[in-house]
């Protein structure tokens, strides 16, 4: 498969501020990609340089082989949905959606009937039809983000870039909307670059999930990889879902954190050296304080702080050694939920093969 | 603020001084033109209530001693002028706003320089403009010279105001126009020109009154052919009826009929766009 959209070694600064470090990435035809940083990292600048709004310093951008470097933003046929919306507050949303296919230099569309029938699917596909006159200032914030997609869409561009979509709207709104993306994409095979904060969100929406870090891409694989194994102890800690323990690693056979070791195993390829130990929220079993560690088990002592209810899973925070907090997730699926008392002292256990080890 | 009377009454007659000192000339002048004619002057008593002058301007009374205003030609070449001025500093304001809204090398003294137009006393630049024109032959004209100054001192006027709207402007509605393939060209027209409108409006505002009652520049600029301020500056110097008193209070009734058509412009334009480009509610 040739790449649609390629970015070779962009970089661009903010005065001395590196917000690009010479990254590189290729984007399939119908793909969907979600790039993942925390704020700061430069995602927002990659999307802008792509889109044509901003230049980059150094390294260049290749749309279906072809160079963009010099061909100004209204010509590059990309799509680009903002964090705001940015719809036009002075028309109706019918009016927002044939504003591309109106105005647009080329191949507008003059044939008002034509206009009408392609607005009203568009419409009708992200279900507003009914919408069709209503001012921007009367519809709600997942109206308006619906009406920004409906407006890029209807322009038939070859990928679109989506700033944090749905960063604006409320959780509820936030899952609804992705299975709506998600169900588009389907019915279009569009190429998608989708840039957000949240890991959910990102893995939940990639074919792939690119991880960004100070302006340089520190892991790109498909989510089921990035979830189970990051790249590096970076990428595990944007995750949100590891305990980590910094230490150092010795011969490579047992990783020091403070006054705990824990074995290294041959296959985690841990070298000598500082570095992380990291235990997923959800592989580690409670257990009271006084029973013994099954054989094969690890684990450190810990105090039970509180916990937090959410539905299809319980976690429970824990104070382990230098005020670390720990935390442990339940899938209420798999496992009761426990009572721990306040206060009180707990071995928190897991397999040392569900650990991973970067050193 | 509520439980301390004594500041609030204090602010109460500031307000009410404030008040009295920005309306009582005006008032005083409205009561002056009603004067009789053409024997009573411009001062108090009033002899006998009559709109005489008024009369008097329009060459209604028989002829007295009291000449005529001479001002109907000056009112038209001030109009004339006024708007000419506020068409040129509202479309050269906006435009250099428009290049404001991105930092360029030396954008700090271009700033200064542009805003100079304003700061620097007016009878300066009137002579200043006055000798550089007879050093090279140019004639002095309220359509030449005169109208040079003008524009020199309400461009500066309209690009502030246009600055402060450009600076609240969401410029990533204007890239999602981009983005859909619309040329920058007509994106300004389709998009950033419909919602930046009422701040053209106050800037035309602004450049026309402020070019309708220039003095200290006009004087040395606008030639031989007076401006409406220059001509009534005129009638001044031979003796002061109340004709003059009538016709400031028929120009001040003109001006704020502009003021109502402008407020009339601006909430028809504020209710299309309801809520701008600045969307502050879901940033």
């Amino acid at each position: 498969m040739t790449a649609i959209l390629e970015i070779r070694n962009v970089t661009k600064l903010y005065g001395n501020e590196l917000a690009l470090d010479g990254l590189s990435v290729g984007l399939q035809a119908n793909e969907y990609i979600s790039l993942l940083g925390p704020s700061g990292s430069g995602k927002s600048t990659l999307l802008r340089i792509i889109a044509g709004f901003e230049k980059p310093d150094a390294g260049d951008i290749f749309l279906e082989g072809k160079s963009v470097a010099g061909v100004p933003a209204h010509k590059r046929g990309i799509g680009f949905v903002s964090q705001s919306f940015a719809l036009f507050p002075h028309m109706s949303v019918f009016d927002n959606v044939a504003f591309g296919l109106r105005h647009r230099e080329e191949e507008p569309v003059r044939d008002e009937g034509e206009i009408t029938r392609r607005v009203n699917d568009m419409l009708d596909l992200v279900g507003l039809v009914d919408l069709g006159d209503r001012r921007i200032s009367q519809i709600s914030g997942g109206q308006k983000q619906r009406v920004a997609l409906a407006r890029t869409l209807v322009a038939d561009p070859k990928i679109i870039l989506l700033d944090e979509p749905l960063g604006a709207l409320d959780a509820n709104l936030r899952s609804r909307m992705r299975a709506e993306l998600r169900r588009i994409r389907q019915q279009l095979g569009i190429t998608f670059m989708h840039v957000t904060g949240n890991e959910q969100e990102a893995l939940a929406m990639g074919d792939r999930v690119a991880v960004l870090d100070s302006g340089r891409l520190i892991q790109v694989a498909d989510p089921d990889t990035v979830y189970n194994r990051p790249a590096s102890a970076r990428v595990a800690r944007f995750l949100d879902c590891y305990n980590m323990f910094e230490g150092r690693c010795e011969d490579g056979e047992r990783f020091i954190a403070g006054d705990t070791s824990f074995p290294c195993l041959a296959n985690q390829n841990a070298q000598a050296g500082p570095g992380f130990y990291c235990v997923r929220f959800d592989k580690i079993r409670v257990a009271p304080a006084s029973e013994a560690p099954q054989p094969g088990e690890v684990g450190v002592r810990a105090t039970f702080i509180t916990s937090e209810y959410s539905g299809p899973s319980v976690m429970y925070f824990f104070e382990g050694q230098g005020n670390k907090v720990l935390e442990v997730e339940y899938h209420l699926s798999h496992r009761q939920p426990e009572e721990f008392s306040l206060g009180g002292e707990y071995a928190l256990l897991w397999s040392p093969g569900d650990a991973l080890v970067y050193a | 603020m509520e439980n301390r009377p004594a500041l609030r009454s204090a602010l109460a007659i500031y307000t009410m001084l404030f008040i009295g000192f920005l309306y009582a000339p005006f008032v005083v002048l409205g009561i002056l033109s009603f004067q009789s004619g053409p024997e009573g002057g411009p001062q108090f008593p009033i002899i006998e209530w009559s709109t005489y002058w008024y009369e008097h301007i329009f060459g209604l009374t028989p002829p007295s001693r009291v000449a005529p205003l001479p001002i109907g030609e000056a009112l038209v070449r001030s109009m004339t002028l006024a708007f000419v001025t506020m068409v040129t500093s509202t479309v050269l304001g906006t435009m250099t706003a428009q290049a404001f809204r991105r930092r360029f090398k030396g954008s700090g003294f271009v700033f200064y320089l542009v805003v100079l137009g304003m700061i620097v006393p007016g009878v300066l630049v009137g002579l200043g403009i006055a000798l550089v024109a007879n050093d090279l032959s140019i004639a002095r004209a309220w359509w030449g010279t005169a109208f040079v100054t003008h524009v020199l001192y309400t461009f500066p006027f309209a690009f502030l105001v246009m600055l402060a709207i450009f600076n609240r402007f969401d410029k990533s509605i204007e890239e999602a126009a981009w983005s859909l393939g619309v040329p920058p060209i007509r994106t300004f027209r389709k998009v950033t020109f419909p919602l930046i409108f009422p701040g053209i409006l106050s800037s035309m505002l602004f450049a026309f009154t402020l070019s309708y009652d220039e003095f200290p520049r006009t004087l040395f600029a606008a030639g031989a052919d007076l401006t409406l301020p220059l001509a009534i500056y005129g009638t001044f110097s031979v003796e002061i009826h109340p004709n003059i008193f009538a016709f400031g209070v028929l120009t001040t009734l003109f001006s704020f009929s502009l003021l109502a058509v402008y407020g009339v412009l601006m909430a028809a334009s504020v209710r299309s766009a309801k809520k701008i480009a600045i969307q502050e509610d879901i940033e």
